[in-house]
């Protein structure tokens, strides 16, 4: 009987799974998958990328429209694995959060956080080189597609190399800051984060994303992510604008201003 | 097509070949003909580096005494490479420079001769290698038209604005102060601000970050600009501007191809977004043209529209030249913003003392 419940489970469930991840053949540009559209997650990673119940916002003045939608686990196994003092500094970003999230000082969102921001953004995929441009804070990125480069210096949005791997496009980002966060929760590492992202197409419209994500200075081992990313059908779908400097600039320098 | 004889095929495609430099002769600029390969989709394909560091010494305004002259004599052109050595010899010298000469007005001045550009006989500002100083070239100016190269006058309209805001910022308690207003953030500039420098700005050649990229995608092209990482994504599919209700700081381009050059056309631009120095209108438009003259050089062409600042159109028009080594590197200008707490706690601390 075990047999046939496994054979049960293979058709059943096993070979539709690979069926719809793995069947879909993207269309090509210079024999490579064609990844190029404007993109957008549809999760609430960015308010916290585990498990979290609906709550309300930092700030009580604006009600309802600051609270935090209840969102499920973009983390496989759905656990950061912190060294126990890394999992303290995440409580204590966590408390400070309203002034102390880049986002709210609107600082570069580094990687992976700039795919799952609820902004889009865009893949330039070229014959060469493949650029990703964010309307978050005018964010942007260009992955080498060439030979492998070393990172010149550390910088928010990293270093990035690409290369294909059948159906999917693996970026390997290293030279990260350490000064950009995961999400609004806090979660964080240092500046030997090492990213490995993983771009497969599984329709005309979805994006599977993946981030492999190492940082021995803070997690005991590596974790992953992984979330669809939906493409912008609208016929006249762009990225916009969204410099978000001088919305920060009260929170940032009002200290410092004149007092009447 | 095949009853046609050769010749006749030559001569068509000699005339719209050269089509293009007719139209342009009327915009200053005289392109070569020269065919620059085609991306898989088939554009024209003027992909790769682009900064415009050698034009970093080229005035944006041509000296008056030079007329309508655009390009310098021989005689002239030797001075300029002798004060370019001369340059490169104060840059490469040991920092630390007690009397420095600095470069004010086409020569080099030291700290007595102009006190405000010093103080305590150390010059303020960056060190000298900080700069890019470009190399010499016989272009006298950024502006090629109008053909004096000159900016054409403010309209009345413009010149009230200038002096309206020019009377409010005397009137103001900090305008006697010695570093100036610092009141709030407004009173810093867009650019120390680290929120743009528009779209002009981005692209004109400055003394840092003039790196410049280009990437093209089916139906896209995107110029990509060290300064502040702006990254301008450009569609070629003739699609319409959208509501000018959308108002943006680096404006909304759309492009298209004329022959093998892209012609960019950008406007809903935020009303006050400063073009040499003078504030703009919403009225503002820009249109670029990008045209491969060989396998390095784009020749790239400005036009500013502004009926309600400026009395007539302008236009730049310089070379940029493909380097296949310029690395651009992340300006993260806001998120390193030590200025912005400087000036306005320096100012704070300033007024407690009185």
């Amino acid at each position: 009987m075990r047999f046939i419940g496994y054979l049960f489970f293979y058709f059943i469930a096993v070979i539709p799974a690979v069926a719809q991840t793995q069947a879909y053949r993207a269309p090509r540009l210079s024999g490579h998958p064609d990844l190029n559209g404007i993109w957008q997650a549809m999760n609430t990673a960015n308010w916290d990328l585990l498990d979290h119940p609906a709550q309300p916002g930092p700030f009580s003045q604006t009600g309802a429209i600051g609270a935090v939608p209840a969102g499920q686990s973009v983390v496989e196994g759905g656990e950061i694995p912190y060294k126990p003092e890394a999992l303290k500094k995440r409580q204590e970003n966590f408390a400070k959060r309203m002034t102390e999230d880049p986002e709210a000082k609107c600082y570069m969102p580094g990687i992976p956080r700039a795919t799952y921001m609820p902004y889009p953004f865009q893949i330039v995929q070229s014959q060469r080189d493949i650029l990703f441009v964010y309307e978050y804070a005018t964010a942007n990125r260009l992955v080498n597609m060439g030979p492998a480069q070393k990172a010149g210096s550390d910088t928010w949005m990293g270093t990035s190399n690409g290369r294909w791997e059948g159906e999917t496009l693996v970026v390997d980002v290293t030279g990260l800051n350490g000064l950009a966060w995961f999400d609004r929760a806090g979660n964080w590492a240092t500046d030997r984060l090492h990213v490995v992202e993983r771009y497969t197409r599984t329709s005309p419209d979805h994006l599977q994303y993946e981030a492999t994500i190492e940082d021995p200075a803070v997690f005991t081992r590596p974790w992953k992510i992984s979330m669809t990313l939906y493409r912008k059908v609208e016929k006249n779908a762009q990225l916009l604008e969204f410099k978000c400097v001088p919305f920060a600039e009260e929170l940032l320098y009002g200290q410092f201003k004149k007092k009447d | 097509m095949k009853t046609l004889p050769r010749f006749i095929i030559l001569v068509i495609a000699a005339i719209v070949a050269f089509a293009p430099l007719v139209i342009d002769g009327q915009t200053k600029s005289t392109p070569k003909a020269w065919t620059p390969p085609k991306t898989p989709w088939g554009d024209p394909d003027i992909q790769g580096l682009w900064p415009g560091q050698d034009m970093v010494g080229t005035p944006l305004e041509r000296d008056r005494s030079l007329g309508t002259r655009a390009f310098l004599t021989d005689e002239e052109f030797a001075n300029k490479v002798k004060f370019s050595e001369e340059q490169n010899e104060i840059d490469t010298a040991e920092y630390v420079n007690r009397n420095p000469r600095i470069a004010r007005g086409g020569r080099f001045v030291t700290c007595e001769e102009d006190p405000n550009l010093c103080r305590n006989g150390v010059r303020i500002g960056p060190p000298n290698y900080w700069d890019e100083r470009g190399k010499p070239t016989k272009q006298a100016s950024l502006v090629m038209d109008p053909p004096d190269g000159r900016l054409p006058p403010l309209t009345p309209e413009a010149q009230k604005i200038q002096a309206d805001r020019a009377a409010a910022r005397r009137a103001r308690a900090c305008a006697t102060a010695p570093g100036g207003c610092h009141d709030t953030w407004e009173d810093e500039s867009l650019w120390d601000r680290c929120i743009t420098r528009g779209l002009v700005g981005s692209v004109l050649p400055n003394g840092y970050n003039t790196g410049n990229q280009i990437v093209q995608s089916p139906g896209y092209v995107v110029f990509r600009n060290e300064m502040i990482h702006e990254a301008r994504v450009i569609p070629v599919d003739g699609r319409p501007h959208s509501n000018a209700n959308i108002r943006t700081w680096m404006g909304e381009s759309r492009g298209h191809w004329e022959g093998n050059t892209l012609v960019v056309e950008t406007s809903n631009f935020l009303p006050g977004i400063p073009v040499a120095n003078t504030p703009t209108s919403d009225a503002l438009r820009v249109v670029e043209r990008f045209t491969p003259t060989d396998a390095d050089t784009l020749s790239y062409q400005l036009t500013v529209e502004d009926m309600k600042t400026w009395t007539k159109p302008w236009t730049v028009s310089f070379p940029l030249k493909r380097s296949k080594d310029y690395a651009v590197y992340e300006y993260a200008c806001h998120e390193g913003n030590y200025y912005m707490y400087n000036a306005l706690s320096g100012a704070r601390s300033e007024e407690k003392k009185k």
